[in-house]
């Protein structure tokens, strides 16, 4: 590289490097919340070092002696539901997605329409029938009451991505197998599903955060304290009243956060690959 | 009815199990050789109150033997699931609930009615307790709730501030106003730079509505007027506080902004004089704030404070379960006896009148503050429509108060919507 | 034999691989869609067993529902002018990014980090950096003599700091999708561009934008669904204030279903109306965009 486009991009990754800070600043003050002393939250001119900093926060969102706010199971139960739950949707539209972009059959359309314009109605009207149904096959306070409607949820945006992508999938490949006396089935699993791992590994996590973060349907749907997901434990930590009580409010904030950072930091050349090839030949 | 007379033997066994089973029922301890049902209990005391239910509830399991499923879920949510809950069965045995609840849910069949035979006979009694905590408890004509506490207003003097500002005495105690004169002139004493004098509930102070409630309450006026049929506000009792609410912001300029957090400014020692709920004072005290509580100041005709109790209610069941319905019972009662306890370490002062005796909570100035208040106790009408005119109320005093719309003609807007509430 | 088989098969086959997704979408989503269409044509409420048949008697007292017409200006309000923030703020850091800095992994971290947080984690802490009296924007703005205001109070300017907050969270996700986009552009074409004389801003236009257009359209189309859609962040900084400026069709929707009277019909009607507005829009952007995608 020559010495102006060493200079243009020494200067660059600079500014960018500011902008990531300045970016960062608010999630940055969650954190320091949550180590600060109670009586140190709240103070003008804002403090940024917590110190003295404590972890007793922590202590208390995950040890709390409080015996209807158990983060600990509260923490297994999301993610069994959010693994369960992106199992079911991956398995699920990639098996809808395939026919869709591959095969010509009665209704394509109609049923690709349906799929997609089902993501134009409010999650809130839907919640009651739903709340009703579950009720009926016995699925409500149960891991299966969670997950299938969780993924329910995210099916049609699954089918909406998968589909885009396997759009672009040469059908050489496919053409190839077919002749050699392949099967769709076959040709599903052993062609489409490898090239396909990016954007599955991208719906996957995308998935994953919507399960994880998701608060109305869980709050009406389980009825055992045992059994409710992270958000749901967490928003007992906010005061009665709007008394907030910052500190443990942050320290969950953090905690939630954790594996959906982990995930993305272990998953970023997946996404990156996966989202980039299904989102161009829209 | 053709009068049948019964065998003497078989009457005789009859007597004798009356008697058996009155003996139970007076004696409820001694029943403790049977299994104990578990009960479900929701209520909305997230954050620290919770902790101290929780503590209390694993006393009354020691006690009795009886087991509770607690639910806590923030009050607007907690509301909403027992309207999806109850009709499909699947509510609770145990409610905690607020007073101004009570109407649309009995009116709505989500709350099952208390036959005043079991109430006496569970020894609750309306002379035991402070009138409007126990008529609170009523919906035309019929009661469907036991009250717990008294969540109301309180005035918070934030000591710093007003030493700083020159309102304190030659002993650091700060100058405690009681008029509405003396709080503007207070005030304005203090509103300087970033920290303002006088500011009215917790978050968004422009959509208080309990703190507008208070102040209609203290110039005689209400949210309906008293056949419930047609909306009070438009009355110009109504107007002069709806003029103040704007006034304090835009004229007398001693209030924050519309969508401040006073509760923090007032931890962080930039708001001086603040009016709001009583259950702000524990967090206070663990933030570490100097702050004296006083009484709500007279801001209008009489010095009127507002309240709005915890009610023990039982969400309507398709078959009542006996066993856990005296093991609801039992806790409520048990809880009324113990409410000395749940006053002095979460601050919510009892509804019943025997604590407000006892010296351990006298000693505490709060809640000393507390109890001196109690014969100023207004709550909200019960009618089925006064939340969903509460809700659209907010929006409507938010825009008096930043100056968006005058005063009479949003509250004459106000008066036509809630009129036009369906029933 | 084989082939007769591969052909009814092949009749089959379709059917087979939707069937799990079609049962669980029809199931889980369509049934209970369709349910909430009926209810939008009774009078359904929360708590209520029995609900009566009112034909269009929701529909037509949404006509007269002014706080469902302010909801469905602000709504669409924010849809339009929340798209050129939301969707070219990433695509500057997506150009800058991929110029050749270094740190992309740090950067890229950086930036998605906020779209792991909740709504509520996210809107509590911008609550707090915008307090007009206890912020650490407003201390710092204060002290550099600029004029304090309350930006979520001020019906002018509070539906653009719920802008901004919402920039801030999902500026990372579609962040990560322009990057791949961009990152799909062949290196030769910006070289052959440069040989030819062309400069940066040049071949953005003549190159980038053109072939980045596939994206463009796959984004905005989530970006105006979900943007319709728009509930959690708005309720927890404003709540749909001051007054009702900023007020969505969904908290309105909320509200009425959950919340004053349960009127779970109404609720309904309102969520088909704004389907069919979404729709428009979507229709609107795919005629717009579609014909114009060749390369």
């Amino acid at each position: 590289m020559n010495r102006p486009a060493k200079v243009w991009r020494a200067l660059l990754t600079t500014l960018m490097v500011l902008l990531a800070i300045l970016w960062l600043l608010p999630a940055v003050w969650v954190l320091v919340t949550s180590l600060k002393l109670t009586e140190n939250i709240v103070r003008v001119p804002p403090e940024w070092i917590p110190w003295p900093a404590t972890i007793e926060h922590y202590g208390e969102v995950l040890f709390s002696s409080s015996r209807t706010a158990r983060i600990g199971r509260a923490f297994f139960n999301s993610i069994v539901v959010s693994l369960g739950s992106v199992a079911l949707v991956v398995l699920t539209s990639a098996m809808a997605a395939y026919p869709l972009a591959r095969m010509s059959f009665r209704g394509r359309n109609l049923v690709f329409g349906l799929i997609v314009g089902s993501l134009m109605i409010p999650n809130a009207v839907i919640l009651v029938p739903q709340y009703v149904l579950v009720q009926r096959l016995g699925w409500l306070s149960t891991y299966q009451g969670l997950i299938v409607p969780e993924a329910a949820m995210t099916f049609a945006f699954g089918v909406f991505l998968l589909r885009q992508f396997f759009l672009t999938i040469p059908s050489e490949l496919e053409d190839a197998a077919r002749i050699d006396g392949a099967d769709p089935w076959q040709i599903f699993t052993r062609i489409v599903l490898p090239l396909s791992q990016p954007v599955l590994g991208a719906l996957a996590i995308f998935a994953f955060r919507s399960a994880w973060n998701d608060f109305l349907w869980p709050l009406i749907a389980v009825n055992k304290p045992d059994m409710f997901p992270l958000p749901v434990a967490l928003a007992l930590l906010r005061g009665a009243y709007a008394a907030e009580s910052y500190g443990p409010i942050m320290a969950g904030a953090v905690l939630s956060a954790l594996p959906l950072l982990i995930v993305f930091l272990v998953a970023n050349r997946r996404i990156v690959e996966g989202v980039r090839v299904s989102a161009l030949k829209g | 009815m053709p009068h049948r007379k019964l065998s003497s033997s078989r009457r005789r066994f009859l007597e004798g199990a009356a008697l058996g089973a009155t003996a139970l029922a007076l004696s409820p301890r001694r029943a403790s050789a049977q299994a104990k049902p578990t009960i479900t209990y929701w209520n909305g005391l997230t954050g620290a109150d919770g902790k101290i239910m929780d503590e209390l509830i694993d006393h009354f399991t020691r006690d009795t033997g009886i087991r509770m499923e607690q639910q806590r879920i923030v009050w607007a949510d907690l509301y909403a699931k027992l309207q999806v809950a109850v009709p499909a069965d699947e509510g609770p045995d145990l409610a905690l609930i607020h007073t101004v609840e009570i109407p649309h849910f009995a009116s709505d069949g989500i709350l099952e009615p208390m036959a005043d035979s079991a109430t006496s006979a569970k020894g609750f009694k309306a002379e035991d307790y402070l009138p409007s905590t126990w008529q609170g408890g009523l919906y035309q004509g019929k009661r469907y709730a036991v009250p717990l506490d008294v969540p109301q207003h309180l005035l918070y003097v934030n000591v710093k501030v007003m030493r700083d500002a020159g309102l304190a005495g030659t002993d650091g105690k700060p100058k405690i106003p009681t008029t509405r004169d003396e709080v503007l002139a207070m005030a304005k004493q203090i509103t300087k730079g970033d920290t303002f004098g006088f500011a009215i509930g917790t978050t968004n102070p422009g959509r208080y509505t309990w703190g507008f409630h208070n102040l209609l309450w203290q110039n005689g006026a209400n949210v309906y007027a008293a056949d419930f049929k047609r909306s009070g506000l438009g009355e110009p009792a109504a107007l002069e506080v709806a003029e103040f609410w704007g006034a304090i912001q835009n004229q007398h300029k001693i209030a924050p902004p519309a969508n401040a957090n006073c509760r923090d400014a007032f931890i962080a020692g930039k708001l001086g004089l603040w009016i709001a709920g009583s259950w702000n004072f524990t967090g206070l005290r663990e933030a570490k704030v100097d702050f004296v509580a006083a009484p709500v100041p007279r801001l209008f005709k009489q010095a009127v404070v507002w309240t709005m109790p915890h009610q023990y209610t039982f969400p309507k069941k398709k078959a009542v379960d006996a066993a856990k319905r005296d093991a609801a019972w039992a806790h409520v009662r048990w809880m009324s006896d113990h409410v000395a306890e749940w006053t002095l370490k979460a601050g919510q002062v009892s509804a019943l009148r025997k604590p407000h005796t006892d010296s351990r909570v006298t000693a505490d100035p709060v809640l000393r503050t507390l109890l001196g208040q109690a014969g100023q106790w207004q709550s909200g009408q019960a009618t089925p429509k006064w939340v969903a005119a509460e809700n659209i109320t907010r929006p409507v005093i938010e825009n008096v108060y930043i100056g968006q719309k005058p005063a009479a003609a949003a509250m004459s807007d106000l008066a036509r919507q809630i009129n036009a509430l369906p029933d | 034999m084989k082939p007769r088989r591969a052909r009814r098969r092949g009749a089959f086959t379709p059917y087979l691989f939707l069937a799990p997704g079609l049962v669980l979408f029809a199931v889980f989503r369509v049934y209970p869609l369709l349910e909430g269409l009926w209810l939008s044509f009774t009078n359904a409420r929360l708590g209520r067993a029995q609900h009566a048949f009112v034909g269009s008697a929701n529909y037509v007292r949404l006509l007269d529902d002014t706080r469902f017409h302010v909801s469905l200006v602000n709504t669409a309000y924010y849809t339009i002018a929340s798209t050129v923030p939301i969707l070219a703020v990433p695509l500057v850091l997506a150009v800058a990014l991929n110029r050749g800095v270094a740190l992309r992994t740090f950067l890229r971290g950086a930036f998605f980090f906020p779209f792991t947080l909740s709504v509520v984690t996210v809107g509590l802490t911008w609550l707090w950096l915008l307090d007009p009296v206890i912020g650490p924007s407003t201390y710092y703005l204060r002290a550099a003599g600029v004029p304090v205001r309350s930006w979520l109070a001020d019906p002018s300017t509070a539906m653009w700091a719920i802008i901004l907050t919402t920039v801030w969270w999902v500026t990372g996700y579609y962040l990560v999708i322009y990057l791949a986009g961009l990152q799909d552009i062949p290196r030769e074409l910006y070289e052959a561009a440069a040989i030819d004389g062309a400069g940066g801003w040049r071949s953005f236009w003549s190159i980038t934008l053109p072939l980045l257009r596939p994206v463009f359209l796959f984004v905005l189309v989530t970006h105006v669904i979900g943007s319709f859609q728009i509930f959690g962040q708005v309720f927890v900084l404003t709540n749909g204030g001051p007054g009702d400026a900023t007020r969505t069709v969904v908290q309105h929707l909320y509200e009425t279903a959950f919340q004053n009277f349960f009127h779970f019909g109404s609720a309904s009607a309102m969520a088909w109306v704004l389907f069919v507005v979404i729709l428009a829009f979507s229709l609107l952007q795919f005629r717009l965009l579609r014909g114009h995608t060749q390369y």
